[in-house]
């Protein structure tokens, strides 16, 4: 399966109609243009694509990277409780 | 003036969408030669409607605004930004920061944005999803085109929505005049918008037995106000919206001036929801009359509510004779309804755009499909072709609503004073 940054990347390019080149790890939501309701709107198509469920007391993400390894998580704890 | 501490309120600029044109001379081009905005429901649920029949505006988001902007955006906010944006043009405004904290934005609107709520609806009812689209609320509040138009311009004055039905955008283009005439603002947008052609809200309005029966022979000719014939009123969607400036603050830059708002009445009937009342709809321009100090003979023209429902028609025609006496047999009234159909809380900031034009053009538009004479409308309501007229000075654009909030204004050419 694709890197999940890659994936988040591609989402963030094709939401603000940027260069995905542009997007770093380390960059910030804010560096990249996303305010707080562009996030909680990848939050949403992020659950669609990956078929989690990202908890309120969970979406404090500063950088591309933490919202990628959220997801991360989320998917690993999915994959565990289907075991 | 009756109030001559009162400040003076100017038109100075004009933005529409409309089902009869995205300009204001393309709309009032289309309603001079009586053109109809009404047809079959291009949509996908037309065949599940009784009334398959409305004025659908003719506009396409993605030409005005990125998808960023429509992201966020309902039909309601892009008619209303739309227009605002036009208007701005129009009225060539360019406001200092000192200007914007003393502008506001006044919109009204019926439903706000009806088709975001109703597709939430569908989401979780119909398609039983768990989940609604982040921006839903943002989408779906009556506050949202107003709040889109403050934004888009900076505004940091005023910015309220009005919401009192068929009358919202009279009410707020009213309410906006005297924010100006009292001191508190200087420039206002005010104006209305609407876009309820939704099914779940085609569908409310099938289930009240308002809505006109199709026209047989052609469906444009299905809205027939005043009209022996008439059986209800025909859905529209659109936007107007205006900008209003205060006197001396746009003869300082030199901006081009349309017309005065001289006079603004509203009252309520205090009776039925839906049913109008003569002495509620007489009072609200018995005060609109008195805020302008105009005896009744000085009105040249009324853009009549003129629905084309049985009650509303004839209701309308006995307040007219109550305050202007006989002198109401001598006065052109017209529905312009009758080719835009009714934009519910857009229709009192379409209707002033036609009487607007009405005045500085000194050409009257018409009441379409007035084929039958009915005994209890028997005023001069400029039937089936426009008029030009010598020197127009004054005209009236009257609203009424359900729940029974009227508004009134007048306005004047600037001369006159």
């Amino acid at each position: 399966m694709e890197n999940t940054f890659e994936v988040v990347k591609g989402m963030i390019a094709k939401k603000l109609e940027i260069d995905p080149a542009t997007i770093q790890p380390e960059s910030t939501l804010t560096d990249v243009g996303l305010d707080s309701l562009d996030t909680f709107d990848i939050i949403f198509d992020a659950e669609d694509k990956f078929g989690i469920k990202v908890p309120n007391d969970q979406v404090n993400v500063t950088t591309i990277q933490d919202v990628a390894s959220l997801f991360d998580k989320l998917l690993a704890e999915k994959i565990a409780s289907a075991k | 003036m009756a109030n001559s501490h009162l400040r003076r309120v100017v038109i100075t600029g004009i933005g529409i969408v409309s089902p009869l044109g995205n300009t204001p001379d393309e709309f009032f081009s289309n309603i001079t030669q009586g053109k109809s905005g009404i047809g079959l429901i291009k949509a996908d649920f037309v065949d599940s409607l009784d009334c398959k029949i409305a004025a659908q505006a003719n506009f396409d988001g993605t030409q005005h605004f990125t998808k960023q902007q429509l992201a966020l955006m309902d039909n309601v906010s892009q008619f209303a930004l739309y227009s605002a944006q036009q208007a701005a043009i129009d009225a060539n405004l360019a406001l200092s920061d000192d200007d914007l904290n003393r502008t506001g934005c006044y919109i009204g609107t019926g439903m706000g944005g009806a088709k975001s709520t109703e597709d939430g609806y569908i989401r979780l009812y119909k398609e039983n999803q768990s989940r609604l689209k982040p921006f839903t609320v943002l989408m779906a509040m009556n506050s949202a085109a107003g709040s889109q138009i403050a934004m888009h311009f900076q505004l940091c004055g005023p910015n309220l929505t009005f919401t009192t039905a068929c009358s919202s955008s009279t009410i707020a283009i009213g309410e906006a005049y005297r924010q100006i005439q009292q001191g508190y603002c200087d420039v206002m947008f005010a104006g209305g918008t609407e876009a309820l052609l939704t099914f779940g809200s085609i569908k409310a309005w099938e289930a009240l037995r308002t809505l006109a029966k199709p026209d047989e022979v052609d469906p444009a000719c299905s809205s027939k106000p005043f009209s022996k014939n008439r059986t209800g009123l025909v859905l529209g969607e659109g936007a107007a919206v205006f900008v209003l400036e205060e006197l001396e603050y746009a003869k300082a830059r030199g901006a081009r001036i349309y017309a005065e708002i001289t006079g603004y009445g509203t009252t309520n009937d205090g009776a039925h929801i839906t049913q109008p009342s003569v002495e509620g709809q007489a009072r609200a321009m018995q005060a609109a009359l008195e805020n302008a100090n105009l005896a009744p003979e000085k009105i040249d023209y009324i853009n009549a509510h003129g629905t084309g429902t049985l009650l509303n028609d004839a209701t309308e025609t006995a307040a007219i004779k109550k305050i202007f006496g006989e002198y109401a047999y001598k006065i052109p009234v017209s529905s312009t309804k009758s080719m835009h159909g009714h934009l519910m809380g857009a229709t009192g900031a379409v209707e002033l755009v036609a009487a607007t034009l009405a005045l500085t053009n000194n050409q009257l538009p018409p009441t379409i499909n007035l084929a039958e004479p009915d005994p209890e409308c028997d005023l001069d309501y400029v039937p089936n072709v426009s008029r030009k007229v010598d020197n127009i000075q004054h005209v009236m654009s009257n609203s009424f609503a359900f729940g029974g909030t009227s508004g009134v204004i007048i306005l004047s050419k600037i001369n006159d004073h």
